[in-house]
């Protein structure tokens, strides 16, 4: 028999659509759309396999308005996507100690974002430049 | 009293994959999607026959071909499974069996088709 009455912190069922939290879960689902853009890739394979008729198919919705629209939300999401992923590389990784002294989260979220962009910067530039 | 074997965690092998697709997708996603969502179907700066028949059968049948979409499409939805599982878990949605087959499952079926199309479509 106790009369122990505890503080239960009241925590709302629907909290993770809250502030604080609220950007933790849109940085989540920005992760989700990455599904999406990998579907619209396997659906093309689905179509390279039907043959010639249905590949032309999947390449005239591939060029269509719908498309472009879908293709500009996921541009966005991956942008976001690629802006988080390197803010939580520090915090999730083991602590970086070079020379005695901890590397600044800052800089490793620089240096990921950085060669981010020279890698997404030079596949753009290997398709464009290579002679199809 | 005998020791019960430890129960192992597969966290680790979810984990693997949602970092692998997650850092591949932060380093060459935006790149990806410029270039199959906007330059090639569009014909900016890359040759309209690019996306021919033809160039894409010969891209998929290439060994390093298969391997780069074998890659991008499967990690990408590993990445995604991980994300959504948490996700799913914060708002109290599903049990934990229905959000484990609605995440990994999918993520594990799709690895595993995507395999057997780049098999159909031969070397």
């Amino acid at each position: 028999m106790s009369d122990r009455r505890p503080y239960v912190r009241p925590m709302p069922r629907d909290w993770w659509a809250r502030r604080p939290f609220r950007h933790y879960t849109i940085r989540e689902l920005s992760g989700v759309t990455i599904a999406i853009y990998a579907a619209v890739l396997l659906s093309g394979l689905v179509a390279l396999l039907q043959g010639p008729a249905a590949w032309e198919i999947w390449r005239g919705w591939l060029a269509s308005p719908a498309s472009l629209v879908l293709h500009a939300v996921l541009l966005v999401a991956m942008i976001w996507h690629l802006r988080t992923w390197f803010q939580i590389l520090p915090k999730t990784m083991p602590k970086l100690v070079v020379g005695g002294s901890p590397v600044p989260q800052r800089l490793i979220t620089l240096i990921g974002t950085s060669v981010a962009i020279v890698c997404s910067t030079a596949l753009v530039a290997f398709v464009l430049w290579r002679p199809f | 009293m005998p020791h019960a074997p430890e129960k192992r965690s597969n966290a680790p092998i979810f984990w693997l994959l949602f970092g692998a697709g997650g850092t591949l997708s932060a380093l060459f996603g935006v790149g990806l999607i410029l270039v199959t969502g906007f330059l090639a179907p569009q014909g900016i700066g890359v040759a309209p026959e690019a996306l021919s028949y033809e160039n894409a059968l010969a891209f998929t049948q290439n060994w390093l071909g298969k391997a780069v979409i074998w890659a991008v499409i499967s990690l990408f939805f590993w990445h995604a499974a991980e994300r959504l599982y948490l996700t799913l878990k914060d708002m109290h949605v599903f049990s934990d069996t229905g959000r484990r087959l609605l995440t990994y499952g999918v993520a594990a079926l799709v690895t595993a088709v995507t395999a057997g199309l780049l098999l159909a479509i031969g070397f």
